[in-house]
This record gives C-alpha cells, structure tokens and sequence, in this order.
C-alpha cells in the first residue's frame, strides 16, 4: 500500500520519543574524557615537585605552528635557567607532537578543554617562570618518547 | 546585471541576444529571453546557505524553478594546505592533511603515508596496516553518517540528522579513546601508526557494533523506506556512465553510474587484500542510486569492522623512523578510497627534510564538477538534493 | 452598554486566546521536536523552559525593524498583517462549549475558509515586496501551494456539513452527540474518513507544515517568503503560522471528534473548553509529530498530489456521500 513507509517512519519517531533524551547537560553533567584526549599542553612534575623540564627546546623545534617558547640564560656553576616557558594556547592545536618528541617525558597533554576565555591575556600561559632546569638525565627513559596514553594496555 | 565594479571579460558566445558584459562569474551569457518575453533569473546560492555543505557558491541561472545553467564558484576555503606542507617536516604534515577533508581525516593521512613509504621504501608492519584500516574503516562510516544525515535535511527530513549525530558520537568516542582527538586524528604517520589500541577498545568497538545495524536500519526506513523521499529521488541529478568517467568522477558517485571501480578491491592497500567484502553497484545514476550505494557501503563498513577485530596480527604498530627523516630525491604516487572517492597524494621530494611539493587530489572536486550537467534541466530543489547526494567537503575542494 | 461590554469582552478573549495559544503551540513545537529527535528542547529558561517563547516575545519586540532599501515599502510593511489578521478572524466561529462562543454564526466554516484564502496574498506579497531572489521563490510556491490546496480543504468539509445538515459550528457538534448502536460515538470521522484523510493532509499543506512547506523550505530558501523579515514583523508571520494550524485543527475537532462533546457521557459545561482543547492539541500534536518525520515534496509533485488525486478524491467522495444520504436518510438528518 503507497504510504506504508511514512506510518513506518512515523513509529520510528514515536519510538525515539519515548527513550530517554542522549543530551549530556553541560556545565552540570560532564563526559569522562578518555585517557588519550589531548587538550592543553601541561609540565609534568617529578615526586618532589620539581619541573623535569630540561630546556632542551625539543618541543619549540618540533611544533609545526611554533607555539612554544622557552627563554633560558646560564646559571653560576653550570646549568640551565628557564626563565620563561610560553606556551600560545590560543594557537595551540592540540596535535600531541611536542609531547611526543619529548625524551624527558617533561611535558603532557592535559584534559583541560575549558579553554574559552573573554581575555586576550589568558590566551597565552607561561607554564613555567624562573625555575632551574632539570639536569639531563644519566640514561635517558627507555620507554620516552611515551606515545600519549602509553602503548601498553591501559584502560581506554 | 553587473556590479559596475570591474569590467568582466566580454565572453559572448556566437549569435547571441546580449553582447554586454556578464554577470560576475558566469561563463555564459544567460540564453535570455524566450517567446513570453520572460527574462531569466540568476540567483546565487551563495556562499551562506545551508545546505552547500560548506562554503560553496553555486550560481543557478533559473527560468521559474527550473535550472537552466549553474556553474560552482570555489575558493572560499582556500588555506594553503599544499603550499604549508612545503615548510613541514614529513611527520608535521598530517597536521594539516587532517583539515583538508575533515570528515575522513584518517583517509587522507594515510594516502600521505602511503606515498611517503612508497617512496622511501619502507616496510610498514602488518599490524599498523591493519590499525590503519580499521581506523580507516571506522572513520568512512562517520563520514557516510553525516552524509546521511545532511542527505535527510536537504530533503526536509530533520529525523535523520539527530540520529545519525547519536551514532556518530559512539564512533567518535572510540576514535577518541583510541587516536586522542575526536576530528583532528593525526594518528597515521608515515612508518606506521602512532600509537597501538588501548585496553579496553576492543570491548568499546564491539559494543558499538552490536547496536549499529538497527540504527542504520532505523535510518534506512526513514529515508530509503520512505515514498516522498523516494519520489523526490528517483529520477533525478542522473548522471550516466560515459560523463562521469570524463568528469574524473570516483567513489559512490561512479559506482552509481554503473562503473565498477573501487580502490579497496581494484588497487588494494593496507590490509584490503586479506579482507572480504562486497562493493555495491548500481546503474540507475540517479539520487536514488548514490543513496542506495551508500547505504550498502555502510552495511559493508560494518561487516568489515567485524573482520578487523576478529584477524588483528599481533606484532609492532609502526615501523623505526629516523629521527630526521630525509626520503630520496623521486616523486609517487598513492590514493585511498575516501568515502568521497578516490583521495590521491603525488609527494616529489627533492631530498630534504620538507617536501618539495605535495600535491592532494581531492575527490570531491571532480564529483562537484559535475554541477552544470546534473543541475541543468532540474528544479531549484533537484540543485540542492544533487548537490546533498555529491557528498562533497568543501575543506579537501578548496584546501 | 451590556451589548458593547459584551463584545469588548469577547474581542479580549480572543485576542488573549491568540496569544496564549501562539506561546504554547512554539513552546510544545520546540519540545515535541526535541524529544522525538532525542532532544530535550528548551529547559533553561524558567522551569522546563517555559518562559522561553516569553523571551522570544520581548526579543522579537525589542530587535532593530529593518526593512531593504530596494523593498516596496508599503507592501512590505502590510504583509505581515495580511497574513495575520486572517487568522485571528477565524477564532470567530469556533465553539467551546454548550454556548461558549464568540458568536454565533450560520455560516461559520464558510467564514474560516473564506478568511483563510487571504494568506496566500499576503504570503506572495511578502514575498514579492521583499525584492530578493530567494524571498520571490518562496512567495511563488506559496502561490501556487496554498491556493491549490483550499480546494480539497473545502470539498472535505463539505461531508460533515451535509451529514449535519448545516454550516453552524454550533449544529454540527450537537449532530455529533450521542451514539450509533448504543457503542459507538456518533462522530462523523467513522463514516466520513475518506473526508477526514483528505482533510488532514490538506491542513498541513494549508499551514505549510513538512511535507508541504515548500515555501519556506529550510534548508533551500532558509525561511522562503520571510527571509528579510526581522522583529516583530517576523514574529506576526510566525504568530500567524501556528494560529493557522491551531484553527485547522481546531476545525477539525469541530467537524469529525465531536467538537466539545466527551465520547458515552454528557459533558458538564465547565468541562467543555478543556475537552475542546485537548482534542485540538491532539491533532496538532500528530502535525508536528508529521513535521519532525517526513522529507518534503516537490513543488510540482505536491501540486501534482493535489490536483491529480486530492481533488478528484474529495469530489468523488462528496457526490458518494451526498447520493449514500439521500438513499438512506430521507430528509434532513435527525
């Protein structure tokens, strides 16, 4: 009979309608961000609180829209000083390369995706100010450069 | 009808009624004026509309509703792709390929792997082929999703659209879990993949899979089953074989004209020469017909995803990559099956660190192509439902 | 002066009756298109988003009232209230109760289609005095769309109206009370539902509702005839949209449910309107339920549909009915 597909499609419809709504009310529900989501760009401390970053400006060189920066100057007695780590989050896109590149496992994609902001200033964070820089390593980690998430089973 | 602003070239074919200048951006004098003294209206569907899937600017040349010339005004999206990739070292690129066609990011990423490994040589492991297929796999049926969705808007059905956006969401949430981003992957580097499956992916994939067949035929029913939206598609944007070989036309949009050709089955990659399945055909080259291969596509999306899951070798999921990667001087050549078709990179490096010149060729430019044959002789409505069954991105014609 | 508080009173009730209904109908537009695409609709703005349509109001009436440079502006300006008052004349003959009516009129169905042929004027002149390509499409396919599809609207009524043997609102719902065999409710849906089919899709193409709103086909002329309207003026077209479909609906309680009446029991007086407006609720409901489902057609195949099947269905079934009637119930009815 000509019609039987739209009746068809009409209890599709009435069937949606009585199953629960999928909307997620954001700010009051949030989703569980997966493990490897990658959001703002984060540095990662050791177990004393001590920036691992070693200022080796892996991750400046590797980013393909130059959004980091670090300012370094010498220190009395050798070492690295960092003065300044910028980080552009207003022209960050999330790719994941710095953290990939680097081998001190010093950086971090975070799951920080509230990132709107009414002001300019907060589009550009300085992750790190006037902290010494770790010392390199005696053997670099074995398992850095760790692909975001860890390539050994961990949950989703 | 000009603007008055710059003199347009005085293009006037031979015999006819107006000699003056044209209206900006039609290569043919509009034919003008018939018996009743009726003159014919140039409209633009322009590049705000909602239905051009993007910023596309299609100027119609209408007599009453009916179509009689149109002609696609692009560039509106133009960013530069190709010539960024110039200034990218080879593992940075996917970065941009991503954005080129932002539905099916992954496919384009591994047509640049693809041709980067062709032309260094490099022997990708078999488990990364078969995580690039699955993820390949996973991303042509979101892609389909929203062509199925806008397909159904563009003919008046909203149902579809808030479906297939539930259905997407659990596909997303998996490429999320399992790439790091929901639409912008760079996950397919050339050497391999960039990192291997989470733990509890599989068990997510499978769960999906067991409610995707009844969404899809939910879908299905709504538009396929449906006698209005039949009756709007049938007949209508017929496109037959012979024009769209000569077009360049590949994908869904051939295969609809009765040509049988598919990437997958005919120049196969990655892990298709071990995979079963069918390649949908039809004949009639009508909206109908994009419709209806489309939707067997999906079908065979899915019965894919089973035979990924089930045969993954185990083994390394990328190859070693020198840490400076320097191909050697040459060009190649690879192309994916995209959902819109054939995606095609010719990469020629002159031996450095960046490519010398990386050129995309995007399937959905050759399927837009189409637009003055398939539109003319249609109604206003026929223009938007034919240009809703192209399944074009504006990101990949434009780049 | 009784006389004039009278009919001030009752020009009020209309006016309120306008309004409220026009903010409900938006409101449960908006969530019963929500939840049958999974949705939830507004909920923010005041408890489960009922003060949303308020708020829509004020924003309306607060916008800038443009208008285009190039525009006819007196026709512009005028569309909108053709379109409009219409509609607000056909509360007239509507009946809620046991005598709870504007007026009462003898030829009450003759007035609503006759009031309702104006919209299509105003409808084509909106979109011509608009002077845009794409407001000019529109307002020509309503041309074409709403005229053609009065005709099946009238040639459905006329079932009913033969059956009750008159064109009184009034009448017609007291021919329904009571009940065939002793079971079943005397509504004129039962023997007249080839009427009442035609009549169903005929309202949806008289309001423009998916399949049949070509005219301001969303996704191809973005809101068709209205395109340069903003403010208020908007706000009347749309105003004007779902008064139609509450009239049509409203009518069509009228003509096939029984109007007022509940089905085995008599209805007290208080509790007339409240039936009244739950059967019209129904029906609109199912028009939106129709709009949230379905593709839309073509312009020519949906005029097609009209004057190739619609009409000749209704005029077949009006010379059935009117020869089944005469055979069987000699006279007048009852």
């Amino acid at each position: 009979m000509y019609g039987l597909g739209v009746l068809k499609g009409f209890g599709i419809t009435i069937k949606n309608m009585f199953r629960p709504a999928i909307t997620v009310q954001y700010p009051e529900q949030r989703l569980v961000i997966p493990k490897r989501a990658r959001w703002a760009v984060r540095q990662k401390m050791d177990e004393d609180g001590v920036p691992k970053c070693t200022a080796c400006l892996i991750c400046v060189k590797e980013c393909p829209d130059n959004v980091l920066r670090v300012f370094t100057s010498a220190k009395d007695g050798g070492g690295k000083r960092i003065d300044a780590y910028v980080y552009e989050v207003g022209a960050c896109m999330m790719c994941g390369l710095c953290v990939a590149a680097c081998p001190y496992d010093a950086i971090e994609m975070s799951h920080e995706y509230e990132l709107a902001t009414r002001d300019h200033d907060n589009l550009v964070r300085v992750l790190l100010r006037d902290v010494d820089a770790a010392p390199i390593p005696r053997k670099p980690r074995e398992d850095a450069p760790a692909p975001t998430g860890g390539t050994e089973a961990t949950d989703a | 009808m000009s603007d008055g602003l710059t003199a347009p070239p005085r293009i006037a074919p031979e015999g006819s009624q107006h000699q003056d200048v044209l209206p900006a951006g039609l290569k043919r004098v509009p034919h003008g004026v018939d018996e009743l003294a009726t003159e014919h209206l140039v409209l633009n569907m322009g590049p705000q509309h909602p239905s051009t899937h993007g910023v596309l600017h299609v100027l119609l040349e209408l007599d009453g509703e009916e179509v009689i010339a149109a002609e696609a005004s692009l560039g509106y999206l133009h960013r530069g792709i190709e010539k960024l990739a110039e200034s990218r070292r080879y593992h940075q690129v996917a970065t941009l390929l991503d954005r080129a066609d932002y539905l099916s990011g992954l496919h384009t990423e591994t047509a640049f792997a693809l041709a980067v490994e062709q032309l260094a040589g490099i022997e990708v492991p078999r488990r990364a082929s078969w995580l690039r297929s699955l993820a390949m796999e996973l991303n042509r049926y979101a892609s389909h999703l929203i062509w199925l969705g806008t397909f159904g808007m563009d003919a008046g059905a909203m149902a579809p659209f808030l479906y297939i956006m539930r259905d997407r969401e659990l596909i997303l949430d998996i490429l999320e879990a399992w790439c790091g981003s929901r639409m912008m992957f760079n996950y397919v580097r050339p050497g391999g993949v960039f990192a291997d499956i989470p733990g509890g992916l599989d068990a997510k994939i499978r769960s999906w899979l067991a409610v995707a067949d009844s969404y899809l035929d939910d879908n299905d029913a709504l538009l396929g089953g449906n006698e209005i939206f039949v009756a709007r598609m049938k007949g209508t944007g017929v496109i037959d074989a012979a024009t769209a070989l000569a077009f360049g036309m590949t994908g869904a949009c051939l295969r609809a004209s009765g040509v049988d050709y598919d990437l997958r089955r005919d120049v196969p990659y990655c892990a298709y020469p071990e995979l079963d399945f069918e390649v949908p055909l039809a004949t009639a080259g009508d909206n109908l017909a994009r419709y209806q291969v489309r939707i067997g596509e999906m079908r065979q999306c899915l019965r894919l995803i089973h035979q990924l899951l089930d045969g993954m070798p185990e083994g390394e999921h990328t190859a070693k990559m020198p840490k400076a990667f320097r191909p050697p001087v040459g060009e190649s050549y690879a192309a994916v099956e995209s959902p819109r078709g054939e995606l095609g990179i010719h990469l020629v490096s002159d031996g450095g660190p960046t490519p010398y010149r990386m050129r995309l060729r995007s399937p959905a430019y050759f399927n837009l192509s189409i637009v003055d044959e398939a539109l003319a002789g249609g109604l206003v409505a026929d223009a938007i439902v034919t240009l809703g069954s192209l399944d074009i991105v504006l990101g990949e014609i434009d780049r | 002066m009784t006389f004039a508080v009278g009919i001030l009173l009752r020009f009020v009730a209309m006016v309120a009756l306008l309004l409220v209904n026009g903010v409900v109908l938006i409101y449960m537009l908006r969530k019963v298109l929500g939840h049958l695409h999974l949705r939830i609709g507004p909920n923010r703005v005041g408890p489960f988003g009922l003060l949303q349509t308020t708020n829509d109001v004020i924003k309306l009436l607060t916008k800038e009232d443009l208008r285009p440079e190039a525009a006819d502006a007196w026709l512009f300006n005028i569309a909108p209230f053709l379109v409009f008052v219409p509609s607000f004349m056909a509360y007239i003959p509507l009946v809620f109760g046991p005598d709870l009516a504007v007026t009462n009129l003898d030829t009450g169905i003759l007035l609503v289609f006759a009031v309702l042929s104006l919209v299509p004027i105003g409808v084509m002149m909106a979109g011509w005095a608009s002077n845009a390509k794409w407001s000019l499409i529109g307002g020509m396919r309503a041309a074409g769309q709403q005229i053609a599809y009065e005709i099946p609207l009238l040639l459905s009524v006329l079932g009913p109206v033969m059956m009750a043997g008159s064109m009184d609102p009034a009448k017609i719902v007291a021919a329904q009370a009571g009940t065939w065999f002793g079971f079943i409710p005397r509504w004129f849906v039962i023997p007249q539902i080839v009427a009442f089919v035609v009549y169903v899709i005929a309202a949806q193409a008289e309001t423009q509702q998916t399949p049949f709103d070509m005219s301001e086909a969303e996704s191809e002329l973005i809101t068709g005839f209205a395109n340069e309207y903003g403010g208020m003026r908007f706000g009347f077209l749309y105003l004007a949209e779902f008064s139609n479909m509450f009239i049509v609906a409203a009518i069509g309680t009228m003509l096939f449910f029984g109007g007022w009446q509940l089905p085995w029991i008599t209805t007290p007086g208080w509790a007339a309107p409240f039936v009244f407006m739950f059967k019209t609720y129904v029906g609109i409901f199912t028009m939106m339920w129709a709009r949230g489902s379905l593709p839309r057609f073509r312009v020519d195949q949906m005029l097609a549909f009209c004057w190739k099947r619609l009409i000749p269905i209704s005029l077949v079934w009006v010379v059935v009915w009117a020869t089944i009637q005469r055979l069987t119930l000699p006279g007048v009815v009852r």
